[in-house]
């Protein structure tokens, strides 16, 4: 177990800047989870931890030693890949205690820990298959198990759940997250799903364009997003989010979007000059008995999850949806009176959060 | 008949068509070089059009004679010792340099990995003279070492080519994980890619001992010495001998043949791909 650094790590494929300025501390026995779209870095700055990918620039430290100048195989990292990359020639056993086996580990000591894995993973009735022989479930409880059996001090994960099906998806998630609590291991965990990231991070890294946006808890992230990409990118569905100015002149504020406007009630707010980006997540919207401070919209679409309904409306010229339960029984043109949760209100000035 | 069935029927008949003209072509001369081998000579004499094969008259003089009174257990040997080297030579360095082009990023790499074939434009007539000469003023022409060096030359572009299209197939991620999991490069190479190719290795192995074993344009220029012969230069130094002799040319012939056919009988089942399968997702 160990504790990881990166200090202002760069990349760049050609001109692309791949990775920049990147800082990072994944304490000891924490579960960190690299959150962002396709294209984001993320995979990128998995493989430099590894050592697969040289940084151009920048320091990683592991337990605060530097190991820029290790090889992959020296760095002691596991890594589980989204493909698996199980060795097809091999047994599941000979899968499992290959990097024992290239350290030179005794080979009774390497039978007794491909056992105690494949034990903990309930594969032991695998091992003398070949890949090909197993199911996709099985397959990735094998790649995982190869990362556990050498017990290094960190685990690189690059998106392991996305190739199962749904269900099999959640059921290893929690697994996963058990599993985490038992060995306290440190875990950096790539993907681009938000549930996964929410669920298993002790701390989520979100990512764009080669850049952390906002580092934290998931809680914080989603309570507090940084930007109005973070503010988007996590939540679904995705949080109700207006351009436009926020005006001091009765005795309340008042947001004024596009074609509609909005009393802020006693928000306390220092005054902003031009364009303010004002933010609310859809279960932040309450249906109410009309009334003076209520928001008459009309109902235009309804998608039903099962476990609730999702109602889409129109404010002004912009697009609202809100979170109703799931015995909620409106109709496409019905009109119904919205409240807002005022103390929810996220606003962003330039992109960037405003406290 | 409904027009499917005229169809259905018509291809059956043009695919039993095809097939017999090919086995034809390929069989026969197949046939009757065995079968001329194995033939008393008087027979052969007395009967040259008889393709017949009679079984209780087999006659297998021919062989021994070839093998012990013309020295063909000399050309056997040199063959298989200018095929062999040459194929564990080819397939070693196809290997480094196939797997150089295309996973190492090194300068002049596209260049490298385009170029290979270049070297294939130039028919070995053009060059056997050129060579000839070259080899002559160093004092290297008469000699089997110099065979594989030029048989090398001859397989090596086509080797790495074919093995470079293989190692491309390969999953880059699988490298990855040798490497995490305690390879070096030559680790990697060793215990995953080389593995994982055995299909690959095979035809290339098998292609490069057919080109060697079969090549007569430079043995036949660049050896003299009976001793150093190869086997298809020795069946034309059979055939062109004054006693000639159809019988003895043929059993030559066949010992030429056969281990090209049973080693591709042999190694038909690993060329069968599907190796990597289950080291990905699905």
């Amino acid at each position: 177990m160990a504790s990881l650094t990166l200090k202002d790590v760069g990349k760049k494929f050609g001109k692309t800047a791949a990775l920049s300025g990147v800082d990072l501390h994944v304490e000891d026995g924490e579960f960190c989870v690299l959150l962002g779209p396709s294209g984001c870095g993320k995979s990128t700055l998995l493989n430099v931890i590894a050592g697969l990918v040289p940084q151009d620039k920048g320091i990683i430290e592991l337990d605060g030693h530097s190991i820029d100048r290790l090889a992959p195989r020296d760095r002691d990292v596991a890594m589980v890949f989204q493909s698996y990359a199980l060795y097809p020639h091999m047994t599941v056993a000979k899968n499992l205690g290959f990097g024992l086996r290239m350290r030179g580990v005794p080979k009774a000591t390497i039978r007794k820990k491909v056992l105690d894995t494949a034990s903990l993973l309930g594969i032991d009735g695998l091992l003398n298959r070949k890949p090909r022989e197993l199911s996709g479930g099985q397959r990735q409880r094998v790649a995982m198990g190869r990362a556990l059996t050498r017990r290094p001090k960190l685990f690189l994960l690059d998106e392991p759940l996305s190739n199962l099906d749904a269900r099999l998806r959640s059921n290893v998630r929690l697994e996963l997250k058990q599993l985490h609590t038992r060995l306290k291991t440190t875990i950096v965990y790539v993907t681009h799903d938000q549930v996964e990231a929410m669920t298993l991070g002790e701390k989520v890294v979100v990512m764009r364009d080669g850049e952390v946006r906002q580092t934290g808890r998931p809680e914080t992230i989603y309570s507090f997003p940084a930007d109005t990409f973070v503010a988007t990118f996590i939540g679904s569905p995705e949080m109700n989010l207006y351009r436009g100015m926020i005006l001091h002149n009765g005795e309340h504020p008042v947001f004024q979007g596009r074609g509609f406007h909005m009393d802020m009630g006693d928000l306390q707010l220092n005054p902003v000059d031009g364009e303010v980006d004002l933010g609310f997540r859809p279960e932040d919207v309450k249906i109410v008995e009309a009334g003076a401070e209520t928001l008459p919209v009309k109902v235009e679409m309804i998608s039903d999850v099962g476990s609730e309904k999702y109602i889409h409306t129109q404010i002004g010229r912009e697009h609202l949806t809100l979170r109703a339960p799931k015995d909620a029984s409106f109709r496409p043109g019905e009109i119904i009176n919205l409240t807002i949760d005022l103390t929810r209100l996220h606003i962003f000035k330039g992109g960037v959060r405003m406290d | 008949m409904s027009r499917e069935q005229i169809e259905h029927t018509i291809i059956r008949v043009l695919r039993i068509v095809g097939i017999l003209f090919f086995v034809l072509m390929v069989a026969f001369p197949f046939y009757w070089m065995i079968a001329s081998s194995l033939r008393p000579l008087e027979e052969i004499l007395m009967n040259p059009a008889n393709l017949g094969l009679d079984f209780r008259k087999i006659d297998l003089s021919a062989y021994y004679n070839v093998l012990f009174d013309h020295g063909f257990v000399r050309y056997i040997l040199n063959s298989l010792y200018v095929s062999i080297i040459t194929v564990a030579l080819s397939v070693a360095l196809a290997t480094v340099g196939g797997y150089a082009v295309t996973r190492l990023r090194f300068r002049g790499q596209s260049f490298m990995s385009y170029s290979i074939l270049i070297i294939y434009m130039f028919p070995a007539i053009v060059l056997v003279i050129p060579l000839y000469v070259i080899f002559s003023h160093m004092g290297l022409r008469d000699s089997v070492n110099v065979l594989i060096l030029v048989y090398l030359a001859q397989t090596l572009p086509v080797a790495l080519y074919m093995l470079r299209s293989y190692f491309k197939t390969l999953p880059l991620e699988i490298e990855n994980a040798g490497l995490i999991d305690g390879c070096t490069r030559f680790g990697v190479i060793w215990r995953i890619i080389i593995p994982l190719s055995a299909p690959a290795l095979a035809s290339v192995g098998l292609y490069t001992f057919m080109i060697a074993w079969n090549e007569f344009l430079f043995a036949f220029m660049f050896l003299d010495t009976p001793d150093k012969f190869t086997l298809s230069r020795g069946v034309v130094q059979l055939a062109g001998s004054v006693h000639l002799s159809k019988q003895l040319v043929m059993a030559a012939s066949v010992l030429v043949t056969l281990p090209i056919l049973f080693l591709f009988l042999f190694f038909e089942r690993y060329l069968a791909r599907g190796m990597t399968s289950g080291a990905m997702k699905g």
